[in-house]
């Protein structure tokens, strides 16, 4: 076993830290604290790193992207998330989608999806599966309801094809220039065989954005409404087979990149908020005293410290494992388990660090924040239905 | 006798109080400003409703015109009223406990003659104890076991000139302090601590509201600055030096944490009639064993809280119960706000995930329920404080006076 990381990844690793620390940091509770779900964002950030390669570092080096590995991917996305970590996602949810374009694009789409896409410093990405009618029912199709799961429809005509429905809950929606989108080719079938995957520009006639979501936790991170109306997608943008979209399991191993990279993505980044909390309780407990004396001297404080930062470096181990395994393409549950153990960690974390605060009598923005930013991970990384997909491919 | 057993009395009031919640608290709480966290402004008119019902007034004496409530029908109230909006409900609590506290027990018959026509005849007439200061260390943490080490905390004096006290100093922290009209002041003077009653237009006095993100409280609170604040003699409650009303004993008493109870009912309820609506998977989600056993914990939790809650309630009402040996002589409120707060804030979590990416949205109440049973979690004495307290009383600690509490006798 060797943990010893390449002078690639420890460049990475370095850039990033010095770029969470010295850009996104100092905005970090400031977005945060907007009340308009729409101003949260900010596209100067977005700019200054996607100029240091931020949004592009996941694409294949024949295609003009960095091509760097999970490892440093995972080491990216936890320095990013130490800072902000819905600015870290936003730039990660570039890299999920550039490695479905990289896996499953044919070259003619690569050169016109991808190629904007390095060239752009404000072109990101972003894929719509759920509505409002159909979130588990997605990710885990019920095998006695074939009719359940999405329901947008697309519908052939000549060398077009008509999409009508709706998308909720779709991340980078309101700033997003391309997306993945999941429609109904055949709704006579089961998900799985009736589902086609198309590329669809912002720009698409009869695509449009509906509300963006007022979320209590990463409220950087753009999270909106897709409206279809007579939207018109050419057939050159179906990606895969039509009545195929069934591209991201395991089966398809790591030719998309999708669920695998998710599950790591979600862990790594939880791994950041994790450490941000942890030097957030460490400094108050050495500064802040009570009755004249440190609070890190109290044994209750010791032991919650403890607790906190044994957690972490659990998470640690299993991202980097994880991590690590992407790389060498070997396949398990053990994504997922790291992602469904991510959601544990980074809320004790993060509630073990408010309530040090709280106990001290401190108010602290920041640390409501994390918070409220693991809350997030219930409805996306541990919920009983990401719970439940990862033990069936135990069984598998 | 302990028992349980609710009286026709409680069962009507609980019933009078839910219908009230229904019809006038929920459709207004639930509206989309209010559901933002740091900015919901009070709801005024739902006060004045309640007042007019009587909530305002429960905990005090018949005799004096209240409901003469004891702490469990008190409790009970409180998690109705929390069921529909925990700051409506923090601030009646206060007022009702002060009024009991203060007219019934403590004040004498010339200042309940001064003070308790108008309080009772005025809706928006609350109460408030002023005791924190800003910079007073309240905390047991290191001193757990060990005698006071640090100073008592009361900096704001009082002076008699004449026929006056002369205030002077700052009270942090005090719950209520933005609507109260009357407050209750500790403040140091050449014989101690004692407490004086402070009308909000005395002059001298000035009152600013707290912002949200100051420190965790439901309800409303604020800052006192008293600046040669003058107040008759006769003002002094109890005797100079004895200063008779316990700030502590007043922050931690069930009514807080039946205040809890109702925000954990309300997230539960909410999920309870979403599993019954939401389909997915081919069938309702309640009908999913995820989804059905994360219910039963969120019931589980919230039932076993109410228990703990409501037999420190009782022992609180019925003192015979210790001496009986019908209760453990253990500090019960105590035992009941960690267990409550802590099962609490987990069972509004749990709700929260029934309803997908809806429970984090701020325009959903999921998310506010989190919130506050997050700010229950966190107000008052904290959880690790009150376990060092609880672990004192179980080891039978008892601590020697302070050197300064020495000193002056």
């Amino acid at each position: 076993m060797d943990f010893t990381l390449s002078n690639e990844q420890r460049s990475w690793q370095m850039t990033a830290r010095k770029f969470a620390e010295e850009e996104i940091r100092p905005i970090s509770v400031e977005r945060d604290e907007i009340s308009d779900p729409r101003e949260t964002f900010d596209w100067e950030i977005i700019k200054k790193g996607s100029r240091l390669g931020f949004r592009t570092m996941a694409v294949p080096k024949e295609w003009g992207g960095h091509g760097t590995d999970f490892v440093t991917q995972a080491l990216v996305m936890a320095e990013l998330a130490k800072a902000d970590s819905a600015i870290s996602k936003t730039f990660s949810q570039c890299w999920k989608w550039s490695h479905l374009i990289a896996a499953t694009c044919t070259d003619e789409q690569k050169r016109r999806f991808l190629q904007p896409f390095l060239e752009d410093d404000t072109y990101l990405l972003g894929k719509g599966i759920s509505e409002p009618s159909a979130g588990s029912d997605n990710r885990l199709p019920p095998p006695d309801d074939p009719k359940a799961g999405l329901k947008l429809r697309a519908e052939r005509h000549g060398d077009d094809w008509i999409l009508n429905g709706e998308k909720c809950f779709i991340a980078n929606a309101s700033v997003g220039k391309l997306f993945f989108i999941d429609a109904r080719t055949d709704p006579n079938a089961p998900l799985k065989q009736g589902t086609t995957m198309f590329l669809v520009p912002r720009d698409t006639p009869g695509f449009r954005i509906g509300k963006v979501f007022n979320k209590s936790g990463w409220r950087f991170y753009q999270n909106g409404e897709m409206i279809f109306e007579n939207a018109r997608v050419p057939h050159a943008n179906v990606v895969g087979p039509v009545n195929g979209s069934d591209m991201k399991t395991q089966q398809a191993g790591d030719r998309t990149g999708g669920d695998l990279f998710g599950d790591l993505e979600l862990a790594a980044n939880a791994l950041g908020v994790c450490d941000d909390a942890c030097g957030m309780a460490l400094r108050l407990a050495r500064t802040k005293k009570q009755g004249g004396r440190l609070l890190f001297e109290q044994q209750v404080v010791q032991l919650k410290l403890n607790r906190m930062h044994l957690l972490t470096e659990a998470l640690r181990s299993f991202v980097m494992r994880v991590a690590w395994e992407h790389d060498h393409k070997m396949h398990s549950a053990n994504p997922g388990l790291c992602m469904n153990f991510s959601t544990d960690v980074i809320q004790e974390v993060s509630e073990r660090n408010l309530e040090l605060h709280a106990d001290a009598g401190v108010m602290n923005a920041r640390a409501d924040k994390l918070v409220r930013d693991a809350i997030i991970w219930s409805h996306l990384a541990g919920d009983s239905v990401q719970r439940m997909k990862t033990t069936r491919r135990l069984a598998k | 006798m302990y028992n349980l057993q609710l009286s026709p009395e409680q069962l009507e009031i609980r019933d009078t109080v839910r219908d009230f919640v229904t019809r006038d608290v929920k459709p207004h709480a639930l509206r989309p400003q209010r559901l933002e966290a740091r900015t919901r402004p009070l709801l005024i008119d739902v006060l004045d409703k309640a007042s007019q019902l009587g909530l305002r007034t429960l905990a005090l004496s018949e005799d004096a015109g209240g409901a003469g409530a004891d702490t469990l029908t008190s409790s009970i109230v409180t998690e109705e009223l929390a069921l529909g909006d925990p700051d409506v409900a923090a601030v009646l609590a206060r007022t009702s406990m002060l009024a009991h506290l203060l007219f019934d027990r403590l004040m004498t018959l010339e200042q309940r003659a001064r003070f308790l026509p108008p309080f009772v005849a005025d809706d928006r007439y609350q109460l408030a104890l002023a005791d924190l200061e800003p910079d007073w260390d309240a905390v047991l943490g290191i001193r757990y076991h060990r005698p006071e080490m640090s100073e008592a905390g009361v900096k704001t004096t009082a002076v008699r000139a004449g026929d006056v006290w002369v205030i002077n100093g700052v009270k942090d922290r005090v719950a209520n302090a933005p609507l109260a009209k009357l407050f209750a002041v500790e403040v140091s003077g050449a014989s101690g601590v004692s407490t004086l009653l402070v009308p909000s237009d005395a002059p001298g006095l000035s009152v600013s509201e707290s912002d949200p993100s100051s420190h965790f409280y439901h309800g409303a609170c604020g800052t006192l600055t008293f600046r040669d604040c003058r107040v008759p003699l006769e003002n002094l409650i109890g005797a100079e030096g004895e200063s008779p009303l316990d700030g502590n004993a007043t922050r931690d008493l069930p009514q807080h944490q039946a205040l809890n109870l109702g925000i954990g009912r309300a997230a539960y309820e909410a999920a309870l009639d979403y599993a019954q609506l939401r389909v997915q998977g081919g069938r309702r989600i309640v009908e999913h064993q995820a989804i059905g056993t994360k219910l039963a914990e969120v019931a589980v939790r919230l039932e076993v809280a109410r228990a703990a809650i409501w037999q420190a309630a009782w022992a609180c009402d019925h003192p015979e119960a210790i001496a009986d040996r019908s209760l453990p002589d253990l500090p019960l409120t105590r035992i009941a706000k960690v267990f409550a707060s802590e099962a609490i804030y987990h069972a509004t979590k749990d709700a929260a995930e029934c309803f997908g990416a809806m429970g984090v949205m701020r325009d959903m109440p999921l998310q506010k329920h989190v919130h506050d049973a997050l700010v229950s979690l966190h107000s008052g004495t904290s959880n690790s404080d009150t376990k060092l307290h609880i672990a004192e009383a179980l080891a039978g600690y008892r601590r020697p006076a302070s050197a300064a509490v020495l000193a002056a006798e």
